[in-house]
């Protein structure tokens, strides 16, 4: 009877040494350019299997978080927060999933990863970034996202009144709590765990950053810049917009049809069309500068700073929009810091600067509690677009063998590669259960 | 049994200094992707801007009506459209929601043929005439896509890209209650096709939609299910912006190709 024991210890012993095997696994995701990693992510043959749509059981809800803010007629819709829950009937551990810069709760990457979770067996929470223009209406105190324990503050709050309806509107069980987010989500996760560990309200049981920023500033700084590569055959008369459909149709002349399918991006890349890395940065710029243009105007609406939509006009459903994206298009990223972020921040903390304030948006101002804390752990990238060499190093000691770094993979690109998902899924699904 | 539990822990404490001792040892080396990129750092760098700009101009002169039916489809879609497909697509398994959707496909080749001939693409028209006679007989009425099988792909022809074809300009931007996005001439190109499903009757479909008007719900049902778009999905509040000129663009391609 002593042998068993014994045999069992031996068992454990293997067991939790089982992350090391998984660390082992071979790394040969394929595509080594990080800027097509980026827009295209894994060929569906290496990614995580996840159930289609469809199969998940998942609901769509919504709560009113702010009840006193007035928004107009023509952003009506936004006066609810809306977010995404996928749940199992029997007793799971839950997972918040934060969306990135200017992502909602219903963008494809955040479906992906709500179906990966959901398939491991736990529920999900969906949740838009606070710099999305709903997360900014429905659930932004300052209607100003950007600065970190603020944004934190926000959806600790928004996460606590989801639960609440999803537990009463669809009799969830839930074991245990754990936190993630991408992109921008993931520097949110970091502050909400960090504040969670004050506020001892959900005990995240695991926390996945899955490619944070370090210094969000500078990442923003990175991002932008993005959108002024020059691209040859571009001069300063023409439109990088046309110049890209051309390219498409040429493409499509070439093929004889124009039948727009998944596998298009693919096939483009493979032919003699494909596009160059100055166009890749430059579409991936272009989608920042839009999120961009969409944060200045929802802050600037909220506060009536009247910069873009004049503050004493109402805005009706019929009102064309268009001329105030016009306006909002020219303010980039560091642009809605300068003119919007730091002014507000100042007026709360007045000898402070741009530099004080970008070091409490960071990860090194949690660093003490991301280092001891071996609950958390994060996923990111030798190639990652948004970090520097001293943020990326940062990553490494900080997390030590809690960093999950990777060769290649751009932004967030090899997070669907299946030895990667493998691997922070077996993170997450440590600890208490 | 004491001793003997601790194992576990005594293993990994020995193991544990080589644990975080190699992650760290073979950490990937950084390499700033940006680097490479000729980033333009003069004043005036409005490469972004001016595309932008650009992208703005289109013809909407009665965007004010549109912007409300634009917001009438998106509720439409949200609370009563969308629901119902779901649903559908719940209670009904894969092949048979591909059934339908090949049987719709099928009669909808027919105003494919007719734009095909009118724009003058022959080689399309056969095709398109195989595709037809192969899926009815052979495909059950349309049930399965034996031609799509044989490797003659569907190519969708409608009367807004003849007219195109022809030389007429989109004109005004339209938004149509319950379709979406459309212009003067697509909008009047719809209206023709449909005149054409009308009289032609393939199969004597339109006579027995008609007789069984459920029908019409399963076709209206199948439409939205076979269409990806969904409102919200580009997360702006300049959605309607983007919808118009994504839609803008795509139909100068469907009419060049």
């Amino acid at each position: 009877m002593l042998r068993f024991p014994g045999i069992r210890a031996l068992c454990t012993a293997l067991l939790a040494c089982l992350p090391l095997s998984v660390q082992a696994e071979p790394y040969a995701y394929p595509v080594s350019n990080p800027f097509m990693a980026t827009v295209a992510g894994t060929p569906e043959r290496l990614q995580a299997t996840v159930p289609p749509e469809v199969d998940v059981q998942q609901a769509d809800l919504k709560v009113r978080v702010l009840p006193e803010r007035h928004l107009p007629p023509a952003l009506s819709q936004y006066r609810d927060l809306h977010y995404r829950v996928a749940w199992h009937d029997n007793p799971a551990p839950l997972i918040f999933l934060i969306a990135g810069t200017g992502s909602g709760y219903d963008s494809s990457r955040m479906d992906y990863l709500k179906r990966l979770f959901w398939q491991a067996g736990m529920h999900v929470i969906v949740l838009s970034s606070p710099t999305n223009h709903d997360f900014i209406a429905a659930a932004s105190r300052s209607g100003m996202p950007g600065i970190a324990a603020d944004d934190a503050r926000d959806l600790h709050t928004a996460m606590s009144m989801a639960l609440a309806k999803a537990r009463n509107e669809l009799d969830l069980e839930i074991t245990s709590y754990r936190l993630a987010g991408f992109s921008l989500g993931a520097l949110h996760a970091a502050f909400v765990a960090e504040l969670d560990e004050h506020l001892g309200q959900f005990d995240f049981q695991r926390v996945l950053l899955l490619n944070p920023p370090v210094d969000l500033y500078a990442s923003v700084r990175r991002l932008d810049a993005l959108s002024y590569t020059r691209i040859a055959g571009v001069s300063d008369n023409d439109s990088f917009y046309e110049h890209i459909f051309q390219k498409l149709s040429r493409h499509f002349a070439s093929r004889g049809n124009s039948d727009i399918q998944a596998s298009l991006f693919e096939e483009i890349q493979s032919s003699p069309q494909a596009l160059t890395d100055a166009e890749l940065a430059m579409l991936i710029g272009a989608v920042f500068r839009f999120a961009a243009a969409d944060l200045n105007f929802m802050s600037d609406l909220i506060n009536g700073g009247g910069r873009y939509a004049p503050a004493d006009e109402r805005l009706k459903v019929s009102t064309s929009l268009t001329p105030y994206l016009r306006r909002a298009l020219f303010c980039d990223f560091s642009c809605y810091v300068e003119t919007q972020l730091l002014p507000a921040w100042q007026s709360r903390n007045a000898d402070g600067d741009l530099q004080q304030m970008a070091e409490q948006t960071s990860l090194r101002h949690l660093s003490a509690f991301l280092h001891d804390n071996a609950t958390v752990a994060v996923v990111s990238n030798a190639s990652e677009l948004i970090l520097t060499r001293d943020d990326y190093h940062f990553l490494a000691q900080t997390f030590g063998e809690r960093a999950f770094l990777y060769p290649s993979g751009g932004h967030g690109g090899n997070l669907d590669y299946a030895p990667v998902a493998r691997r922070y899924l077996q993170f997450l699904q440590g600890g208490s259960q | 049994m004491k001793p003997l539990l601790n194992l576990p822990l005594l293993a990994c404490l020995i193991s544990a200094p080589t644990l975080s001792a190699e992650p760290v040892a073979t950490v990937p080396l950084y390499s700033d992707p940006l680097l490479e990129l000729d980033i333009d750092e003069s004043e005036n760098r409005y490469q972004f801007e001016r595309s932008s700009l650009r992208a703005l101009n289109v013809q909407d002169p009665i965007e004010g009506v549109n912007r409300r039916i634009y917001r009438f489809n998106a509720q439409f879609d949200r609370y009563v459209y969308l629901p119902v497909v779901r649903t559908y697509a719940w209670a009904t398994p894969r092949p048979v929601r591909a059934g339908v959707s090949n049987v719709f496909n099928n009669l909808g080749e027919i105003p494919n043929l007719g734009n095909s001939l009118l724009q003058g693409k022959f080689k399309r028209s056969g095709q398109t005439t195989a595709r037809l006679l192969f899926n009815s007989i052979f495909g059950l009425a349309g049930i399965f896509d034996v031609a799509g099988k044989m490797g003659l792909p569907r190519q969708k022809e409608d009367f807004g890209q003849t007219l195109g074809v022809w030389g007429v300009p989109p004109g005004p931007y339209l938004v149509l209650p319950f379709l979406g996005p459309s212009s003067l001439r697509d909008g009047t190109g719809r209206t023709a096709d449909w005149v054409l499903e009308d009289y032609v009757n393939y199969m004597h479909s339109r006579d027995v939609m008609n007789d069984y008007q459920a029908t019409w719900g399963i076709w209206a049902i199948d439409l939205r299910y076979q269409t990806p778009f969904r409102y919200g999905a580009l997360d702006s509040p300049f959605e309607y912006d983007q919808v118009r000129y994504l839609y803008t663009k795509l139909r100068e391609f469907e009419v060049d190709n």
